[in-house]
């Protein structure tokens, strides 16, 4: 069966309004190597998109390109119907906003470790955030409660758990509110235990209602959170669907065989 | 024995002379200070140039280090306040002394900076840029900090240093510990005593110094936060978690 091209906009069919994120033919190059070769998404508000693909398939490179970590060569992305980058140029007028609403976490979690988990969280929130001290704090004592580590608090990364300083990260990710969630492989560095924890806390928050891009390996928590699945291979958009239809009836041999080897790896 | 008693030893009027010594500690701790904030200001803006995009700024950086990296002290001292006067420019001792001293550990500051700022892993800089706060704020609040964590035992031994190469500054008549050593031998014609306490008064400012750099070090290792307002949010955190009953 012939893969859907992938320079047409795809909309996951659950979707009403404008998406919260939206790319169109999106490039990018590293020394000439092409990344991503002219990407479509849409993620409509409150939806999960899990990005799935083998290593070095562009899977990161795009969702890092959201926040504009990294800079596309060509393309377009808007959030919350806000165009940010446009034909090569940033649009956006305020960076700092705009990441403000887009949180993100990272695979290695990049905590601060001169700062202590209650601290890491507040950060932001004072720094770019404008939120006065005694708010910031107590927003972020809430936050770490609502991931379970309220007693953690006053540790330092480096006497955390890989699965504690995930879930602080996820906590700091949260601390400005931000109406969109993007997760880069947050349980590659975790054992099965940690792996656990942090998926208990992103089902929550799945479970409320945000928005989140996930790239993950992880197949069986992709399939039960997400309402849409993207495999990314070689910078291009192979196959995407929902979870059912990408995860259980692959129609690319690629995304069969990538389902085949981490559905028993995973 | 060389000699019979410690008498022998140590027979110079010591109370004569306590005023020349005050005042040239005084002096030591003036040109020490004076220097070090310098050299720091100095090292971090040539550090800063030596991570920067634009080579030019790189290899004028680079080019200064170099220079003032292989040139002995005693030689930057002898041009900034012998040399410069043949091309009109005059400096005070206490002038000619920092600015000689700020030149000299600004280059060796520098690569400890340098190499401090990059052992800062580059995902604490993306994941504060992901965070909404600017470059500023990101070097001010993640970067810098960290860097000066690495930076301390490096840091901590060139002052150290510096407050023991004043003993240089002898050589331009600086009035500092040295000088006043100096003064004190030629009057009281007992080098081997004056040498030996003038020593042992370097060695009771060095020695605290670097053990106190060094409890510093190992409380900022130890994660004990040092400024007032980590301690009031950490304070702050503990009592709104011993509402919630989450005593940590």
């Amino acid at each position: 069966m012939m893969a859907k091209p992938n320079n047409i906009t795809l909309v996951c069919n659950q979707t009403s309004g404008s998406p919260a994120i939206r790319i169109s033919g999106l490039h990018k190059s590293f020394d000439g190597r092409l990344v991503l070769d002219n990407v479509d998404l849409d993620v409509p508000t409150g939806k999960i998109v899990s990005i799935i693909g083998q290593s070095g398939g562009g899977k990161t490179t795009l969702m890092r390109c959201v926040n504009l970590l990294e800079r596309p060569d060509q393309g377009a992305i808007s959030i919350g119907g806000e165009t940010i980058f446009s034909a090569g140029n940033v649009t956006c007028r305020n960076l700092a906003r705009l990441r403000q609403r887009v949180g993100m976490v990272f695979q290695r979690f990049n905590l601060f470790p001169h700062l202590t988990a209650v601290e890491n969280v507040v950060l932001a929130q004072m720094h770019a955030g404008g939120v006065g001290e005694k708010e910031a704090v107590a927003r972020a004592v809430k936050l770490l409660s609502r991931v379970g580590l309220a007693k953690r608090a006053v540790a330092y990364p480096e006497q955390m758990s890989g699965g504690e300083q995930q879930r602080v990260a996820i906590a700091r990710a949260l601390a400005l509110g931000p109406t969109v969630l993007l997760f880069d492989e947050p349980t590659s560095a975790l054992d099965p235990e940690s792996t656990g924890e942090v998926l208990r806390v992103m089902r929550e928050l799945a479970n409320d209602g945000m928005t989140m891009i996930l790239v993950t390996h992880e197949l069986p928590f992709a399939k039960e959170v997400s309402d849409w699945v993207v495999f990314i291979d070689g910078g291009k958009i192979v196959e995407q669907g929902t979870a059912a239809d990408v995860l259980d009836r692959p129609r690319e041999a690629r995304t069969a065989a990538y389902v085949a080897r981490y559905a028993s790896s995973g | 024995m060389l000699f019979s008693s410690l008498a022998d030893l140590f027979q110079v009027h010591w109370n004569d002379y306590v005023g020349n010594i005050a005042g040239g500690l005084l002096k030591t701790l003036g040109y020490t200070f004076a220097s070090f904030t310098g050299a720091s200001v100095v090292g971090l803006a040539l550090a800063l140039m030596r991570l920067q995009r634009l080579r030019l700024v790189r290899i004028a950086a680079a080019f200064y280090t170099e220079i003032f990296k292989n040139i002995p002290l005693l030689a930057i001292i002898f041009l900034t306040y012998f040399g410069l006067p043949s091309v009109g420019v005059r400096l005070e001792v206490f002038e000619a002394g920092v600015l000689s001293l700020v030149l000299f550990y600004a280059a060796y500051l520098s690569e400890i900076f340098r190499a401090a700022i990059s052992g800062v892993h580059r995902g604490q800089q993306e994941a504060s840029e992901a965070l909404g706060l600017g470059r500023g704020k990101t070097f001010t609040h993640v970067v810098l900090p960290q860097a000066v964590r690495l930076a301390l035992p490096g840091t901590n031994t060139m002052f150290v240093d510096l407050i023991k190469s004043t003993s240089l500054l002898v050589t331009i008549s600086a009035a500092e510990l040295m000088t006043q050593a100096q003064l004190i031998a030629s009057e009281t014609f007992r080098a081997l005593e004056v040498y030996l306490v003038i020593s042992a008064v370097y060695f009771a400012i060095c020695y605290p110094v670097s053990q106190s750099l060094l409890l510093l070090e190992r409380k900022i290792h130890a994660g004990v936060p040092l400024s007032l307002g980590r301690r009031r949010r950490l304070n702050l955190a503990k009592s709104f978690l011993a509402e919630e009953g989450a005593d940590p």
